[in-house]
């Protein structure tokens, strides 16, 4: 049977404050060139100065993947021209990398994959070209911008591994806030290489390299029909020959690309200019501990609180989602309540105004104030609604001042809703045989009589409790 | 090594975009063997694989990395006064295809 | 008086002791340049140092350089002042931003009277090969004679008397050399000692800051002012930035001084070693002891192919950003490689192409470990060897050139011993980061010519105060050529 082969290259747009090698601002959607320092551009006599909070996001990566990290970072040069690098040359990681040997756990239809993760190194972003019908504009803000680069090993052998590993990957980058992890905006891009080969052999197929995808989808279809190809090409005869193929979104095909007479050559040298710098075991170390908790540590903490795994899943879908769920949690409310309301009324919310969760206008302490109530018994489930909605529209009224007005005209006075009770005792002894033989419809039924002869203006935690108080006494 | 001739030499001039004259090249040409012969002075030194490449004059490693805080911006202004094409504040080149 | 062809600390004193202005001082400077028919400026700041000067009224008795005016080789970039490294490829290129040493020299009121020539790119040793020709030695009228390069601009503006100081680079030798042909001063301090953001980079792992004086103790104070850490150039050192002047008074008693003999045996000209061989006598006379120790000949024939690969090899990568696009000449093409290649063939010179030639070859993928890598590890062995002696010796000590300048016709044999060390060994310095200055000895004919003091990583006042004995008992204090007036 034949099995597909397949590495990725994943580059990672960081979304630092500033540059990799300048303190060029990172900003996307600014004017045109507005972003930019003396290095960006290349000026004569520019020297680079390695960012710290790329680095902190490099190990923090590195960490989440299980890599090894190099405890002294050393940069290399790439020498090329192209029109988007205004330096010649490319300042990356090649000889020797921030991290290596790592791996990542996917879980697929056929269950769950271990892939190992040859490298990870840090380099800097190119400029960004806009191409018209006659001329090619360079905007120089996005030169510079901190990427990682994460290469798989060839150990992915179908698109839907690929795709679960690239959303594994998307996730990690997510939640440490390194990234967007967007590929459809570019921060998130990937190459892929593939080959086919007989499963279980030790001989591998001839690699064809397909470049800058840019949506999840394109993977799969990009990989499905890489696969059918040179399926077909060894059943025919035809020689696969090695090549980088692009992607035709039209005709959803891999087409090769114009073939250059011979590989670029790099001319890969260490760089003089940035002296080698040692990573402290503590500095490393309190990269780590100050990261942001991972989706896969808060799956387990969501289900070990009593979370479905469909709320759990939900919550961890979207890093935004689940740091305001961890939010209202914060406040020592239910997990379970929390995720009915964040899943519930506030998703609704946000469909309906089709707003993200960082836009929603209320406080995830203002949502654990009500859930807070509810717990306690002081409001039920339709009342919290009501306030809900009322500090949607206001949001500068008081969830507590709301919710006394529900209280109000309440027996609260223990005495009278004693006597209340003994009253509804006295006139259902019928009840009081059956709830001690065990029939428990008759406590239900003896609260319902309380509930009605009070007209609901009690609260019914401290009735339920004080009514099976007197029931001990009969 | 890659023998030294002028397809070589054009070869080398040109992945670094720029061209001679024929010329140029010859006389390049024949300097080499020169050159070569120098650098062939560093072929025979005792020790030579015994030791790593270097890059920095003497052993040093720094802690010190740039906090991450933007600053030092140029105006566009100023970021292209020096090229000769510039519309819209982006600097134009002939369509590059992708 | 003549107030131009003062030493810094002279031209200070005559300033605090209000005997002259800076206006007056520079003012004369422009007129002695005139046409500069020595081709040493690629760009005279005459309207900046004049404005400059109108406005230091107050003479500052702490700030030694108020009011000096220098000029820096036209590899510095400086804002708004025209910068072209001496290159048509950067034709009109005016920077936006200010190196590091210029921004020093600025928030000194030191004035900058010029940009000076350089071999194109600083990648040359003739200073020949500049886009305006040949820059020429001032101690000769007939303009027969090189000053060497690749900073001949500021040699030749110091040696003429033109200014107390100037700025240069050296990767190679290229502060040191024209040292020995121009009777100055030339210092190399150790590399990351001064900040190199700002310095058009040739390559960086050898360029260092240098520059030219006509005493010892301006090359010190030059030195406490350039020296320290720059947020911009993260390889440069954070170690104590020293107040050298203080630290240097000549005496040199117990001090180890290493005379590498097969450097001395590869020269020809038995004026020169005969001269050396004095100096080496005085500085026994002045209580140093004199060392002859050995080299192994092939080692010592392997720096120059060395620098060569390797400082050819990174020129390739750090002059990569030159492609018309963002700056400098640009010419027509069809396309983004047809321009940058069209820009690139008019904009460097056949000498600067080789170069990159034999550069590019060294790195090709067949090549780099026979040529790059290889280098790298000789370098490595040589920085061994001459950091072994310098652990056991304080200096090292040599004569700076085979001889005086040579002409410019003159085809020395480049396979010959001569050629290979005793013309090229200096770079042995830039591959060990090692501080080092050339000083003047003596004269051949009308010609000086000089020897170089070295020492190990952040000695300065070792190797200073060793110059400063030598320049006192030799006299060669503030040395100008006294040439016919321009």
């Amino acid at each position: 049977m034949l099995e597909a082969v397949i590495g990725l290259e994943i580059h990672i747009e960081m979304k630092t404050k500033s540059k990799m090698f300048s303190s060029g601002p990172v900003q996307y959607g600014d004017e045109t060139n507005t972003n930019v320092t003396v290095y960006d551009l290349g000026f004569p006599g520019v020297l680079p100065t390695v960012n710290k909070g790329a680095v902190i996001n490099a190990i923090r990566v590195c960490h989440a993947l299980h890599m090894e990290i190099d405890p002294v970072l050393r940069f290399d040069r790439k020498n090329y021209f192209y029109s988007d690098l205004p330096k010649g040359y490319q300042i990356t990681q090649y000889f020797k990398p921030i991290g290596k040997n790592g791996y990542l756990t996917i879980n697929t239809s056929s269950g769950e994959h271990k892939i190992e993760i040859e490298r990870l190194h840090i380099e800097e972003d190119t400029a960004k070209q806009l191409h018209s019908y006659d001329c090619t504009l360079i905007d120089y803000n996005r030169c510079g911008t901190p990427l990682i680069e994460i290469v798989s090993k060839p150990q992915i052998h179908s698109s839907e591994e690929a795709m679960k590993y690239i959303d594994e990957i998307r996730s990690i980058v997510s939640f440490l806030d390194v990234s967007d992890g967007k590929m459809e905006e570019g921060s998130l891009r990937c190459d892929v290489n593939i080959s086919v080969h007989e499963k279980g052999s030790n001989e591998f197929g001839t690699r064809v390299e397909i470049k800058n995808l840019n949506s999840i989808m394109n993977v799969e279809k990009v990989l499905d029909y890489e696969f059918e190809r040179q399926c077909k090409c060894l059943e025919t005869g035809e020689p696969i020959i090695q090549e980088t193929r692009r992607f035709d979104e039209a005709s959803k095909t891999t087409q090769p690309m114009r073939n250059k007479t011979d590989a670029v050559d790099y001319k890969y040298y260490p760089e003089a200019n940035i002296l080698p710098v040692k990573l402290d075991e503590a500095f490393i170390y309190e990269a780590i501990r100050t990261s942001n908790e991972l989706a896969s540590s808060k799956l387990k903490r969501y289900l070990e609180s009593g979370l479905s795994e469909y709320d759990a899943n939900i919550l961890i879908s979207d890093k935004d989602l689940s740091n305001y769920f961890d939010n209202i949690v914060q406040n020592g409310v239910s997990y379970k309540l929390s995720a009915n309301w964040l899943i519930g009324d506030i998703s609704a919310v946000l469909n309906k105004e089709d707003i993200s969760i960082t836009k929603f206008p209320l406080s995830p302490d203002q949502i654990a104030e009500i859930i807070s109530l509810i717990e306690s018994g002081k409001i039920n489930n339709k009342q919290g609604r009501e306030i809900f909605a009322k500090i949607l529209e206001n949001n500068t009224l008081s969830i507590t001042e709301l919710a006394s007005e529900f209280n109000k005209g309440m027996i609260s006075e223990s005495d009278e809703l004693l006597k209340i009770i003994n009253e509804v005792l006295d006139e259902n002894e019928q009840s009081i045989i059956d709830y001690k033989a065990g029939r428990d419809k008759a406590l239900g039924y003896l609260m319902g009589q309380v509930m009605k002869k009070t007209g609901g203006k009690v609260n019914p935690k401290d009735t339920n409790s004080l009514l099976l108080e007197e029931l001990k006494r009969r | 090594m890659k023998e030294v001739n002028i397809d070589v030499l054009k070869n080398v001039a040109n992945s670094l975009m720029f061209d001679m004259s024929e010329d140029e090249y010859r006389l390049l040409e024949g300097e080499f063997h020169t050159t070569l012969k120098q650098m062939d002075l560093i072929h025979n030194i005792k020790g030579v694989e015994d030791v790593t490449p270097m890059t920095f004059p003497y052993e040093v490693t720094t802690s010190a990395l740039r906090e991450d805080e933007p600053s030092e911006v140029i105006s566009s202004d100023e970021a292209l006064k020096n090229a000769k094409d510039v519309i819209e504040k982006q600097i134009r080149i002939p369509r590059v295809l992708k | 008086m003549d107030y131009i062809h003062l030493t810094i600390s002279e031209l200070h004193d005559a300033y605090v002791a209000h005997k002259v202005t800076p206006l007056e001082v520079v003012k004369s400077i422009f007129e002695e340049i005139g046409d500069d028919k020595d081709n040493a400026f690629e760009y005279l700041c005459k309207q900046e140092a004049i404005s400059k000067a109108e406005k230091l009224k107050e003479v500052q008795k702490e700030n030694l350089f108020w009011g000096i005016p220098y000029v820096l080789k036209d590899n510095f970039s400086t804002k708004d002042i025209p910068t072209c490294a001496s290159s048509n490829i950067l034709e009109g290129y005016i920077p936006v931003y200010n190196a590091t040493v210029y921004q020093k020299l600025e928030d000194s009121d030191a004035i900058l009277i010029g940009k000076a020539t350089l071999d194109e790119l600083a990648m040359g040793g003739s200073g020949t090969s500049g886009h305006k020709g040949k820059t020429y030695n001032p101690y000769d009228p007939s303009h027969q004679y090189m000053i060497g390069g690749s900073s001949c601009g500021s040699a030749n503006a110091c040696a003429s008397g033109l200014v107390p100081f100037a700025i240069g680079s050296d990767t190679g030798d290229s502060v040191r050399k024209p040292a020995s042909f121009a009777g100055l001063v030339g210092f190399k301090p150790t590399w990351g000692r001064i900040s190199r953001y700002g310095l058009f980079p040739f390559a960086p792992s050898l360029d260092h800051v240098a520059y030219f004086t006509r005493s010892v103790k301006d090359a010190a104070s030059v030195l406490t002012l350039l020296s320290g850490h720059d947020e911009h150039d993260t390889t440069s050192s954070t170690s104590e930035v020293k107040d050298y002047v203080s630290l240097i008074n000549g005496d040199i008693k117990g001090y180890k001084v290493a005379v590498i003999d097969e450097v001395i045996e590869s020269m020809t000209d038995s004026d020169v070693i005969s001269r050396f061989n004095e100096t080496l006598k005085i500085l026994e006379s002045l209580g140093a002891s004199i060392h002859h120790v050995h080299m192994d000949l092939d080692l010592l024939k392997a720096i120059y192919p060395t620098y060569n690969i390797i400082s050819c090899a990174e020129a390739t990568s750090n002059n990569a950003n030159l492609d018309g696009i963002k700056f400098g000449l640009r010419e027509n093409g069809k396309t983004y490689d047809e321009i940058v290649t069209n820009s690139r063939t008019k904009g460097f010179s056949q000498l600067i192409k080789r170069r990159f030639v034999i550069g590019g070859y060294s790195l090709l993928r067949e090549n780099q470990e026979d040529l790059f890598i290889r280098a790298q590890k000789c370098r490595h062995l040589i920085v061994d060897k001459f950091s072994e002696i310098l652990k056991e010796y304080d200096v090292i000590y040599l004569p700076a050139s085979p001889s005086c300048a040579p002409k410019f016709d003159n085809a020395s044999d480049t396979l010959s011993d001569e050629y290979l060390i005793c013309d090229n060994y200096l770079a042995y310095a830039n591959f060990g980061g090692f501080p080092s200055l050339t000083l003047p000895i003596g004269f051949k004919g009308n010609l000086p010519y000089g020897a170089n003091f070295t020492s190990a990583i952040f000695a300065e006042e070792k190797v200073l105060n060793i110059s400063l004995a030598l320049e006192n008992k030799l006299g060669y204090y503030n040395l100008y050529a006294k040439g016919e007036k321009k």
